[in-house]
């Protein structure tokens, strides 16, 4: 929010609506409405004595009505703009009363109660919708005992409880008598996956269960007294990167007990307030009452409200769930019915936020084609300069970050042991410092106290550095003067239960940071050209999607595939779900769109060697040599292949459902597997799949593969058996065709990890299969004429550890490409310029993929669509009158950035190439008479850090 | 001084204790164990802990963002790469008066600048010598490989290293911890 706040091409139009939408693709005209704010936002800062003085109090509605606010209010802590607003419902300054409290006490003379609002016309390319979603509203379900129990919760509510800034402070306490629960139960699916119309939705929520998952071990880490976390589920849906190894690490936990059944009702113990959840176990059989002090209703989420009349604006359809309508010709989630508009998010269905950030890039990309380049970010003309070469003037600025720190440090001790340090001449505190206010503040103080380094003990620098560092360089702070301590993630985080400890670790770390700044040194950013053009690696869907979206944008691409023709997994897929369209026609529509774009592709190429940096990557290929500026990384994952699980290969007729997939393909009408029309088919889910000893993830994609096979066969007569763990069908449209394949008569039995079902057969064939069916308690013999086993996947292991070895992007323990951040930067990873699209960082569906791909594009994009990109000036220099030219350096730097030349007759040096070097620093380690100088890690820094901490 | 002659003390307690027929389990030897164990309790190393920006440190994050609960009895100073470190910021941190010293990158294959680690690798062999050579136990230097994701790991690295030196008790170099206790 605070970067989307800042950045000088975006406009925030916030408490506005868009009513009229006029023009076409390329040339919209959009009417947009502000409603009144009835506080000027040029004028307010947000400093809230407003609020002290308004005597209204109201229910918060971000507190979901936990917590209280007051007539003039800013909705929440870190709000952009942070700007106030007066709710004119509840204020007083109405026809008979007349009260101006807030305009008495507000300094700025913001207030004005008149504010008629404003309507805006805005000349637009492209809209892209990212409305959201509603949370389901709980008290439908009248059995669970939503509003009439104080005891019984939303999740939603939950989540404030649990939050450091909620109304409890995080403390977890119930709401009847604000004591702290023992017993906490959570039901799954309230609102989700509904049998008939009051008992909510039909499709699946998908994110309710991990969000269960977090919530039990954030209540154990809050409360380790707790006795006992029951979760009532029908099937828990870990689908998705790290969610099943997340889902498997919570079953350790003792506390914590899962059970398969979904709640009748929820009865009230009025003497007590207790709640008595009256439920089947779906794994036992046995009919119970389950005593909770607290009810936890995981409710799902529904479309926005808004929906229907922004329908109506944008000229586009709505579903039958109220969700708008995905144009899926082209099996991308992206696409409205109308040209120039897209879609994001939970707008167009549920989706978790990794996904929704993949689809806001890939949206955005999309809507680039239709957007005239804007130039760049004009830099401020005059910009001041602050002198940072008298005695260091150091300003320490402590931040709360609610009571993420605050909680656990004693600010006050700190702030005292803070003033005491050398050369430091301001100290001050704040709520949230990385906040609008919060930055402001630190500005603020660096010209009134004349500040020329400054340091901030606040969260981590990889994630927070960038934004106080701008802020310093808006002021007239060289960027490099500034210096933090990071006492959240590495202090109060990890020594929360010794607040005294974890203080004094804090001052001492604060000690070495003003050590560290006091001799810091201003660095100055220089910037590289940029090679226009982009590489695509993967000839799948996810690569043609990113190729097709960055040559929409007027970009030169370089598409490269190892196999002869492009296409990828689709070649081998026959229909593609959930809109059931023809793989063979959406591979085709695609390698066709390709073709006759300006993209070079090129079949049986493969990489020798990419040598540079962001901005100017040499690539060498078996196909040619090229320049790019920017890489996408779309090689896919591989098919698990099983071993002998399940008598694969010993009987003829056990294949995998990638074999069934070419069967089907093959097969006009009736289905014919090996001359059988008939008979009975049985699949087996996660074959290869949520296995600790071999794969420990969840493949996600082949119970909605296995839904898509079974209602093929059943519509073609044959008998279908699914033995499943859980049924994950999460993904747009899947729980509905869940539920069409068990209408049509697909039989679905459970089995457990421990009790895997045998396959018996006799020759080369497999006959029988022997399942344990859980609730009957006894082993159910089904003859079996094919077993299909789900295979997973796995990451394609040459070409990753190829790429990962040419490249240096770092894999985690599943094999797969790491994100640069797993829910914020889905398509990003460590090493600058390099975008990872589609199954190359985890299995994912088609749609997915596509949506990822153009994400990858937009970030591409977003490096060549500039003449040059600056490079950091946290590189390693050599001093030269210190340098022999022993060569050393040269020898150790893999990045080829030292060189020995000769500067004058007969005098050798080393010079680094700053724009190769990476600022490692380890010539640094290495030179034998410390001429190189590690700009930003000298020598001297680092030991003005130690002896701080150990001598000071 | 006044800190020597009370170890001295405990130390002979605690022989005597042992040393003695077993009529007594006794208050005396319960105490003396008592206070041997309060001894090392209270003893508190200090440790200097350098991590690579791309690895160690941000799995020290993701041990924040887990919210992993680990041992607070070291600090970390920042480098971009393991490789950045010369053996003679671990010799520093020794004659300043640390306990151990840890230095923390990515694992093989990991290293955001393809081989800081295997230099490191190389620098640290230096580093274990010059150590031993100044009379030090090599235990109390280490070379850790945590990765981004390994939040639990680098919590458990920690807690076992700061174990192990807090075994050895306080560094012959350390002047000041003597004079404290």
């Amino acid at each position: 929010m605070m970067d989307a706040g800042r950045h000088p091409n975006i406009d925030v139009l916030t408490n506005a609506e868009l009513i009229r939408l006029g023009g076409f693709p390329g040339n919209f005209r959009a009417t947009v409405k502000k409603h009144p704010r009835y506080v000027d936002e040029s004028l307010c800062t947000g400093c809230g004595l407003c609020v002290e003085d308004c005597p209204v109090v109201v229910h918060n509605e971000f507190e979901v009505g936990m917590g209280a606010r007051k007539a003039i209010y800013s909705p929440f802590a870190q709000a952009v703009p942070n700007t106030h607003i007066i709710d004119r419902e509840n204020c007083l300054n109405g026809d008979f009363l007349v009260c101006t409290n807030c305009m008495n006490a507000c300094d700025r003379n913001a207030i004005n109660y008149d504010d008629p609002g404003e309507e805006l016309q805005l000349d637009v390319g492209a809209v892209v919708v990212a409305t959201g979603f509603d949370v389901y509203d709980a008290s439908a379900i009248p059995s669970y005992g939503y509003g009439l129990y104080d005891n019984v919760l939303t999740n939603m509510e939950f989540e404030r409880v649990l939050n450091a800034t909620g109304p409890t402070h995080g403390h977890i306490v119930r709401p009847s008598d604000r004591r702290v629960p023992k017993r906490i139960a959570f039901v799954q699916c309230v609102g989700s996956r509904g049998e008939g119309k009051e008992a909510g939705c039909e499709y699946c929520s998908r994110f309710c269960c991990m969000n269960a998952i977090k919530d039990c071990l954030l209540v154990k880490q809050h409360e380790p007294s707790i006795e006992e976390l029951i979760v009532f589920y029908i099937d828990m849906r870990a689908a998705g990167k790290g969610f099943e190894e997340f889902y498997q690490r919570s079953r350790e936990m003792p506390e914590l007990r899962y059970v398969r059944g979904r709640p009748a009702k929820i009865f009230e113990d009025p003497a007590s307030k207790d709640l008595l959840i009256a439920v089947e176990d779906g794994e036992t059989g046995e009919v119970g009452r389950v005593r909770a002090d607290m009810v936890v209703l995981s409710t799902g989420a529904v479309a926005a409200g808004s929906n229907a009349g922004l329908a109506g604006v944008l000229g586009i359809d709505c579903d039958e769930n109220g969700f708008f309508k995905v144009e899926t010709r082209y099996g991308s989630p992206l696409h409205t019915a109308r040209e120039g508009i897209y879609i994001c998010g939970c707008a167009a269905g549920v989706n978790d936020i990794s996904d929704s950030v993949a689809q806001g890039s890939g949206a955005a990309s999309e809507a680039e084609k239709y957007v005239v380049k804007l130039p760049a970010p004009e830099e401020p003309e005059e910009k001041p300069i602050i002198d940072s070469s008298g005695p260091p003037r150091v300003g320490i600025f402590l931040c709360h970050c609610g009571i993420n720190i605050a909680g656990v440090l004693d600010i006050d001790s700190l702030k005292a042991y803070a003033e005491g340090l050398p050369d430091v001449v301001y100290v001050e505190n704040n709520l949230f410092l990385c906040a609008d206010d919060g930055q402001r503040l630190i500005q603020e103080k660096i010209v009134e106290h004349g500040l020329n380094r400054v340091v901030a003990a606040a969260c981590t620098p990889r994630t927070h550095e960038p934004i106080f560092r701008e802020s310093c360089e808006q002021i007239g702070l060289n960027p490099y003067l500034f210096e933090m301590v990071n006492v959240r993630d590495q202090c109060s985080w990890v020594h929360t239960n010794v607040p005294r400890i974890a203080t004094e670790k804090a001052k001492d770390l604060i000690k070495m940071g003003v050590a560290r700044a006091r001799i810091l040194q201003p660095l100055y950013r220089q910037s590289i050209p940029v090679k226009q053009s982009v590489l695509v690696v993967g000839g799948g869907v996810a690569g043609m999607s990113a190729a097709l979206n960055l040559d929409a944008q007027g970009i030169k691409v370089y598409l490269i595939e190892k196999k002869g023709r492009l296409g990828g997994k689709l070649n081998n897929l026959a229909r593609v779900y959930p809109a059931n369209l023809s793989a063979f026609e959406l591979s085709r529509t695609m390698v066709e769109m390709v073709g006759s774009s300006r993209v070079e592709a090129m079949a049986s190429t493969e990489i020798a060697s990419i040598t540079g940096y962001i901005g100017n990557f040499d690539v060498s290929t078996t196909n040619g040599n090229f320049k790019v500026g920017s890489i996408v990384l779309a090689t896919g994952g591989d098919i698990y292949a099983p071993g002998d699980e399940f008598e694969y290969g010993r009987y003829e007729n056990v294949i995998t459902n990638q074999e069934l997939e070419d069967i089907l393909y093959q097969s006009k009408g009736t289905v014919e597997i090996g001359g059988d029309v008939t008979g009975t088919v049985a699949f087996i889910q996660c074959v290869g799949s949520r296995d600790p000893g071999k794969n420990p993830a969840c493949s996600r994609f082949c119970c909605p593969t296995t839904i898509k096979q079974a209602i093929r066969l059943r519509e073609s007569g044959v008998n279908v058996v699914v033995l499943h763990r859980d049924m994950r069908t999460v993904g747009a449209r899947a729980e509905e065709h869940y539920r069409h394949a068990r209408e049509l008569g697909v039989r679905f039995v459970r089995y457990t990890p421990e009790r895997p079902p045998h396959v018996a057969g006799d020759g080369t064939r497999a006959r029988r299969l022997e399942i344990r069916e859980l609730a009957l308690g006894r082993t159910l013999e089904i003859d079996v004429d094919h077993v299909v086993l789900a295979a997973g996947m796995v990451p394609n292991e040459t070409s990753t550890a190829r790429l990962q070895d040419i490249l240096k992007v770092p894999r985690g323990a599943d094999g797969f490409f790491m994100e640069l951040h797993s829910k914020l930067g889905p398509v990003e990873t460590t090493t600058e310029g390099v975008f990872v699209a589609g199954c190359v960082s985890g299995p994912k569906d088609i749609a997915d993929s596509i949506a990822q791909g153009a994400a990858a594009a937009a970030k591409a994009a977003a490096i060549v669509t500039h003449e040059t990109v600056p490079i950091e000036p946290t590189t390693c220099t050599v001093q030269e009158d210190l340098c022999r030219a022993c060569g050393k350096c040269v020898e150790i730097c893999d990045f080829h950035a030292p060189a020995i030349v000769e500067v004058s007759p007969g005098v050798h040096v080393a010079r680094i190439n700053q724009a190769l070097c990476k600022g490692c620093g380890t010539c640094a380690s290495w030179c034998p008479t410390g001429a190189i100088v590690s700009l930003h890690f000298t020598d001297e820094q680092i030991n003005s850090m130690m002896d701080a901490l150990l001598a000071g | 001084m006044a800190g020597k002659t009370e170890d001295k003390k405990k130390r002979k307690a605690g022989s005597g204790s042992t040393a003695g027929p077993k009529k007594k389990p006794s208050a005396k030897k319960a105490a003396a164990k008592k206070r041997t164990a309060s001894r090392k309790k209270d003893f508190t190393p200090n440790i200097v802990v350098f991590a690579c920006n791309w690895c160690s440190y941000a799995g020290a994050d993701n041990a924040g963002v887990n919210r992993i609960q680990y041992s607070p009895n070291f600090r970390v100073i920042r480098t971009m790469c393991s490789g950045r470190v010369t053996p003679a910021f671990v010799l520093k941190a020794f004659k300043l008066g640390a306990d151990g010293v840890m230095v923390s990158g990515c694992h093989f294959g990991d290293c955001h600048y393809i081989f800081g680690n295997y230099k490191a690798v190389e620098q640290f062999e230096k580093t274990k010598a010059l150590v031993k050579t100044l009379g030090l136990d090599e235990k109390r230097v280490a070379l850790e490989w945590v990765s981004a994701a390994e939040g639990t790991r680098w919590g458990e690295v920690i807690d076992n290293f700061v174990a192990q030196v807090t075994s050895l008790g306080p560094s012959p170099l350390n002047h000041s911890k003597k004079k404290r206790t």
